[in-house]
């Protein structure tokens, strides 16, 4: 539905009520001042910035807790490396010692049964060895140590070959002082030593991991609690802005509803309001128009001349009226009519119109120049109208002219709509009053001139407004006038 | 024809009436005039009954039928008429003021025979009143008196 008054306002009256914040900008210190960039922004931004910010707190927690359960890993790896490590130092303890207790017993008895622990720890050593190197590889300290270890543990085992082969050159008497002490007394003194360092170094190094492991478990659980918490907040204020938003769309929606239906409450009242003005506004005219022609039919001889032409400017005027009425009314339909969407050959619909106006042409010699027009989308009937006033004007303008020339044709300005004029080389008008062509009732000239209510080129902007459409003029007195219109080719219409 | 049927002429306003009267007086068949002066008035005449109930028996040759009237208005009459075996071969002829696009579409969905918008100008009416009143009232022949309608 179509308000009668075409002019829609520029702006959608505000509908929103909710405090605006002023239009400065700048943080003002108060606390509301904080907020304001963010109630200016869309819905859409606003649900971007929070799931943003959810995300954002999402992947901080999630490195956190990634690089803590990191060093847990990492933790309990060495960990595993350090009881493999003091396991090994044991067995490495125990299996030195077997062998050094085996090597004295052969030197006093010579039993050379008593070697295999010997040649068993001479034979494992290297594996040994390169065990406890791969064990202590990721710490300086315990690597120095097992160095050290190293030559400690070949200089026993040298020692002990050497006493092995003296024992079997010369005998029991050749080595009977070293079977006593042992072959290295210095060196298991050393060994012993170091490995008791290495032991309690590593146990040192489990506890602190311990202490670091449950750090950094606390601290994780910390972390996932605030990230829930967080996210927890940063949802719900998401969804708070959410459901803001769409209440407050809600209530728009509701306002809308409720002002469209004032609206269509006030277009019934107005065409009751019409549709009055059509039946009970003309009666009485009609009226004042019956009972002069009566009188002057009753009173006939009697009247003068004076008293007849009276009776006649009784009548005019309320013609006049009555065409003034049927004008008013007309304009009103136009604005409410609905408005039919073909697509119309303005060639063929000016040719109609210039058979249509065929009687008023009689008599006058007419130079037409009708350039090609293109094709419109819009209502048949009310672009007919256009045409119909136009060109009567046109008609009605040029009849002092001794030759009347018009010209109708289109100018294409852009891809979506196309311009049509209607040029005579008529008595033309002041472009200072241009504004008051398209005005209801609005004439630049006086009735005994050229006569007229002023209603044409109204309809002609109203139907052309409904369109979606422009009109303009352009005119010199007496120079003739050109009356321009816009059409959409083939967009959607108003 | 013996009995000279009469023309059903129904306006509240007395003025129009007048006028109208005074149009058909000029074609000498403003004596076969009945005019009534709201809807509730023409249905007793066509239904013989109230003022009316001592009348001559017959429909008359046309009824002539304002739109707005008092009591019961011009439609909801023609809708009367048109709904009823014996009063729907009358010819219904709206003369109205009114213009208006909705009421022509609704007198003729009921069944209206013509609409006729009533001129400002007072010749252009005298020359309407004078038409229909001498197409309706003399030339054009009515339907037989109480025939039976086919249904």
């Amino acid at each position: 539905m179509e308000s009668v008054t075409q002019e829609r306002p520029a702006t959608p009256a505000p509908v929103r009520s909710e405090p605006v914040p002023d239009s400065n900008p700048a943080p003002t210190p108060n606390t509301g001042g904080r907020m304001e960039w963010f109630t200016h922004w869309s819905i859409e931004r606003r649900v971007l910035a929070g799931f943003g910010l959810v995300f954002a707190g999402i992947v901080v927690i999630s490195a956190i807790s990634y690089r803590n359960t990191a060093v847990l890993i990492e933790n309990s790896r060495l960990d595993t490396k350090s009881h493999e490590l003091v396991q090994l130092l044991g067995s490495v303890g125990e299996a030195l010692g077997a062998a050094e207790s085996g090597h004295r017993r052969y030197l006093v008895t010579g039993d050379e049964s008593y070697l295999t622990s010997y040649r068993t720890v001479v034979e494992q050593m290297p594996e040994y060895l390169r065990y406890l190197r791969s064990l202590t590889n990721e710490r300086a300290e315990q690597q120095a140590r097992v160095a050290t270890l190293e030559q400690l543990i070949a200089s026993q085992l040298a020692a002990e070959a050497g006493a092995i082969a003296q024992r079997e050159k010369h005998g029991y008497e050749g080595v009977r002082h070293l079977a006593l002490a042992g072959a290295a007394k210095n060196e298991i003194e050393g060994i012993h030593r170091l490995m008791t360092e290495l032991d309690t170094a590593e146990q040192r190094a489990l506890y602190d991991r311990v202490a670091q492991s449950a750090g950094s478990t606390k601290n994780t659980i910390a972390l996932l609690g605030l990230g829930a918490f967080l996210q927890l907040v940063l949802l719900a204020s998401v969804y708070f802005l959410i459901h803001h938003d769409v209440a407050e769309r809600r209530r728009v929606a509701t306002e809308l509803q409720s002002r469209g239906e004032l609206l269509q409450a006030a277009n019934k009242e107005l065409e009751a309001f019409s549709y009055s003005v059509s039946h009970d506004l003309r009666a009485p005219l009609r009226h004042i128009d019956g009972y002069a022609a009566l009188l002057s039919k009753a009173a006939g001889e009697a009247l003068n001349d004076k008293a007849r032409r009276y009776l006649q400017t009784i009548s005019d005027s309320a013609k006049q009226m009555g065409q003034l009425i049927d004008d008013l009314l007309v304009f009103s339909r136009m604005g409410r009519q609905d408005m039919l969407r073909t697509t119309i050959n303005l060639d063929q619909l000016v040719k109609t119109v210039l058979h249509d106006l065929r009687l008023d042409l009689q008599g006058r010699t007419i130079s037409w120049t009708i350039h090609p027009l293109p094709n419109v989308s819009g209502d048949p009937a009310m672009l007919r109208q256009v045409f119909v006033n136009l060109i009567s004007n046109a008609l009605k303008f040029t009849a002092t002219r001794p030759e009347t020339k018009i010209e109708i044709g289109a100018v294409r300005r852009n891809s979506g709509e196309a311009e049509v004029f209607v040029r005579d080389n008529g008595v033309g008008f002041d472009m200072q009053y241009v504004n008051k062509l398209f005005g209801v009732f609005q004439r630049l000239h006086r009735n005994d001139e050229f006569e007229g209510t002023g209603i044409g080129l109204a309809n002609v902007r109203r139907i052309i407004h409904r369109h979606g459409g422009r009109t303009w003029a352009e005119g010199a007195v007496d120079q003739g006038a050109t009356f321009y219109f816009s059409l959409p080719l083939a967009r959607s219409l108003k | 024809m013996t009995t000279v049927k009469p023309i059903l002429l129904a306006e509240d306003n007395p003025r129009d009436a007048e006028l109208a009267l005074a149009a058909m007086e000029e074609q000498h068949i403003a004596d076969k005039v009945v005019v009534c002066h709201d809807g509730a008035e023409v249905l007793d005449y066509l239904y013989c009954r109230g003022i009316f109930a001592s009348r001559q028996q017959g429909n008359p040759v046309v009824v002539f039928l304002d739109l707005k009237m008092p009591k019961i208005d011009g439609l909801e009459v023609l809708k009367t008429i048109k709904n009823d075996v014996n009063l729907k071969p009358i010819p219904v002829v709206m003369l109205t003021s009114s213009r208006e696009e909705r009421d022509l579409a609704q007198s003729y969905a009921l069944g209206a025979n013509a609409y006729v918008v009533k001129p400002v100008e007072f010749q252009q009416f005298i020359a309407a009143v004078k038409e229909l009143g001498v197409f309706w009232g003399v030339i054009n022949e009515p339907p037989p008196e109480g025939s039976d309608p086919i249904e």
